[in-house]
């Protein structure tokens, strides 16, 4: 026994164990719901034995009592890092669905609005002015065709090249947000690194750093590398993007690759990695496949209209100039200059009209190559799709792993809440026993024959 | 596994937004009344709907070019017949002049004017038009195949009407085709015919062989007529049942089958609704509920 009111301090630091430890779970369901927040728990340890075996042997016996040792941040760094995984493979294949979506939309097939629903009508109208070819509103219907043909492809071709530059906005925005996320990791880097050094509660810290990791991970890929002190380091595809306390810049190139810290890399996650590629690649390759579409229509009917007269007799000139989506236009505006005849001299003949009407069907011309974009454009996006609903699903799971690790579970703190409770009620009844006894002896002790 | 609060509403929020997501992709197909309402829901589905409505589409300009053509051809028709009712009359009144050798030079004069206004008649029916262009006059863009006196004056040029894949059906014959060419053709012969009426009687019975010639030749331009006839009806019957077949392809690619669709849209209701009761029903519950 240590000392008359030793049982009184033992006690005490029962009584402030309780309350750090309500101090504890009261920090985590007020953060139940905070993104990020992980679930912390107080660690308490014996201070000395109490002595037991009075022997001269052992040294001074100490108070006794509880003390508060740290407060432990429950956090599994390997899921951690799994998750950031994840979130980069997730980050790819959700943009290059969104993107793929986006380029479908200019695509609206089948349906009765669609290019290839224009190009039908355009060459069925060459029937009629094959059966008539004297009659002006036959080649007007014509002529009105071709021009919604070339209106079409020219709105595709613009609305194609607006979602291109909302991509690059995009690229651009996120590529900031990179930086800003790299250089707020680096701040916290160096406010972890002090802390760590002067043994302060570094727990909101980690967890700043751990949402930072995420949405790095999600826009860049790269790797992190979590070092003893509690700070992290970022690269991205061989390139330091964070070392400590210092951060290099993500940057867009004029070729929409990305550079970090000046250097350019070929990212491999995250949606600045789709964002990259699909301006690099997709959205050209696509616009390029909308162009040989209006080549090819360009090319087939001049050439019709080179091998045959028009009403007057003369031989036919070029019904579209441009060989571009963004640049065809219907050349012509006289009907009459329509070549339906393969004969000279101005006569009733249709046969070239009439050949021309069927030149949907071949499979070289123009209908054909939009059929194959379309037929590509719809299994690469139905591909990015399932792909990326898989990713989704996986990364769902992983993320539900984290968060049933670290997250916070109210039933559990209310248990705790009660076990520290309970504790400070039974401190409490020792004070108040350790308060009586003295009472007694104090007070009631050699009081024989007072009065 | 522990169960935390947020990994329990990220649960529950996933299956919610995956049985919400799935029911309106379910509706917006219903209400659309369309499989496939963007090409990536089934690319195969989605070529072969465009290859469907491209030949529809041909199919309903071979339907046209038919009714065009079958217009033409009629018209084609009532001229051949008339014109062969005119020859033949011609033959009589040429037997009628062989036979009445004892007939006075009026009288003969007489059936050689009756020649002459059969000539006539024969040139306004090789002149009969559909729709502004002479039926016997080729690909002339003029008004007539055969001026006043007789002489052709249309072209060679060949009239067709494409009716089905690849089916191209000549559906003129020019005037020389039925009335004979040049110097010995129809118009030429019953001037002569009137012409011998009138002066040389004994070159009749030549012109009657010549005569039945140029019927034969209407004839056989008319039975030519006759086969592009049937052929273009042929193509009609096929383009209507082709019609109706790409019809049903294409109904079956990209429309909903909507009595299965109302059934499944009604099970995903039923997902949704049950997870929504069991999301409000399980998430009130705490341990703070039974506690004192």
């Amino acid at each position: 026994m240590a000392s008359t009111f030793g049982e009184i301090t033992q006690a005490s630091t029962a009584l402030t164990a309780a309350r750090y430890g309500l101090d504890v779970v009261s920090q985590n369901i007020a953060n139940s719901d905070t993104p990020g927040y992980t679930r912390q728990v107080a660690q308490q340890g014996t201070v000395d034995a109490v002595p037991g075996v009075p022997s001269i042997y052992t040294a001074a016996a100490g108070v006794g009592g509880v003390r508060i040792t740290g407060t432990a941040r429950l956090a599994d760094a390997v899921v951690d890092a799994r998750l950031r995984t994840e979130q980069a493979r997730d980050g790819l294949a959700s943009t290059t669905s969104s993107q793929l979506q986006q380029i479908e939309t200019v695509f609206p097939e089948p349906s009765d609005t669609g290019l290839s629903e224009r190009l039908n009508d355009f060459w069925k109208a060459w029937a009629p002015v094959a059966n008539d070819p004297k009659a002006d509103a036959a080649r007007i219907v014509l002529l009105q065709d071709a021009g919604t043909v070339t209106n079409t492809l020219n709105a595709m071709s613009a609305t194609l090249s607006n979602q291109a530059t909302a991509s690059a906005q995009i690229l651009n925005q996120d590529a900031a947000a990179a930086t800003s996320a790299a250089t707020q990791l680096a701040t916290v880097n160096a406010q972890i690194a002090v802390a760590s050094a002067t043994g302060l509660n570094e727990n909101s810290l980690l967890d700043k750093r751990d949402s930072l990791l995420s949405t790095l991970a999600g826009l860049l890929g790269g790797s992190a590398t979590i070092n003893p002190n509690g700070t992290a380091d970022v690269t991205v595809a061989g390139q330091p993007l964070v070392t400590g306390g210092s951060a290099v810049n993500v940057t867009v190139d004029p070729g929409y690759t990305l550079a970090v810290g000046g250097t350019s890399v070929t990212l491999t996650g995250g949606s600045l990695a789709a964002e990259s590629t699909a301006l690099s690649t997709t959205y050209p390759a696509y616009q390029a496949r909308l162009d040989a579409v209006a080549n090819a229509l360009s090319s087939v009917v001049n050439g019709v209209q080179a091998g045959g007269y028009d009403l007057s007799g003369t031989p036919g000139t070029p019904m579209f100039s441009g060989s571009t989506a963004a640049t065809i236009s219907v050349s012509i505006t006289d009907p009459k200059l329509v070549a339906a005849s393969s004969t000279a001299g101005g006569t009733l003949d249709g046969s070239n009209a009439l050949s021309a009407s069927v030149l949907g069907a071949t499979s070289t011309g123009p209908d054909a190559a939009y059929a194959a974009l379309v037929a590509d454009i719809a299994s690469a996006s139905s591909l990015a799709q399932r792909q990326a609903e898989t990713q989704s699903a996986v990364t769902s799971s992983v993320s539900a792993l984290q968060t049933s690790i670290s997250g916070v579970s109210t039933d559990e703190e209310v248990s705790a809440m009660m076990t520290y409770q309970r504790a400070y009620q039974a401190a409490s009844r020792v004070m108040t026993t350790v308060d009586d006894m003295l009472d007694t002896l104090i007070n009631h002790t050699g009081v024989v024959g007072r009065a | 596994m522990r169960v935390t609060d947020r990994s329990a509403t990220y649960g529950t929020l996933s299956g919610l937004q995956s049985a919400a997501s799935r029911l309106s992709s379910l509706q917006a197909k219903l209400s659309s009344g369309k499989q496939i309402t963007t090409p990536s829901d089934d690319p195969s589905g989605t070529v072969r709907a465009l290859q469907l409505r491209a030949t529809a589409k041909r199919y309903t300009q071979y339907a046209a070019s038919a009714n065009d053509a079958i217009g033409w051809l009629s018209t084609a028709d009532s001229a051949y017949s008339r014109a062969v009712g005119l020859v033949q009359n011609a033959r009589t009144l040429v037997v009628q002049g062989l036979n009445a050798g004892a007939q006075s030079p009026s009288g003969m004069a007489a059936i050689a004017d009756q020649v002459d206004a059969i000539s006539s008649s024969l040139i306004q029916v090789a002149n009969t038009a559909y729709n502004g262009r002479p039926v016997f006059g080729g690909t002339t863009s003029g008004t007539a195949a055969y001026d006043s006196s007789g002489n052709y004056v249309g072209d060679g040029g060949v009239v067709s009407r494409t009716v089905g894949e690849k089916v191209t059906v000549q559906i003129n014959q020019n005037g020389p085709q039925v009335f004979g060419s040049g110097s010995s053709d129809l118009f030429a012969l019953l001037s002569n015919i009137s012409a011998n009426l009138r002066s040389n009687p004994s070159a009749l019975s030549a012109n009657l062989t010549a005569l039945d010639g140029a019927l034969s030749t209407i004839s056989s331009a008319q039975a030519a007529e006759g086969a592009a006839y049937s052929q273009v009806q042929n193509q009609q019957t096929v383009a209507t049942d082709v019609g109706t077949n790409i019809a049903t392809q294409l109904s079956d690619i990209q429309d909903v089958d909507i009595a299965d669709m109302a059934v499944q849209v009604s099970a995903a209701n039923v997902t949704y609704q049950a997870a929504l009761q069991t999301t409000a029903n399980v998430r009130q519950l705490s341990l703070l509920e039974f506690l004192r």
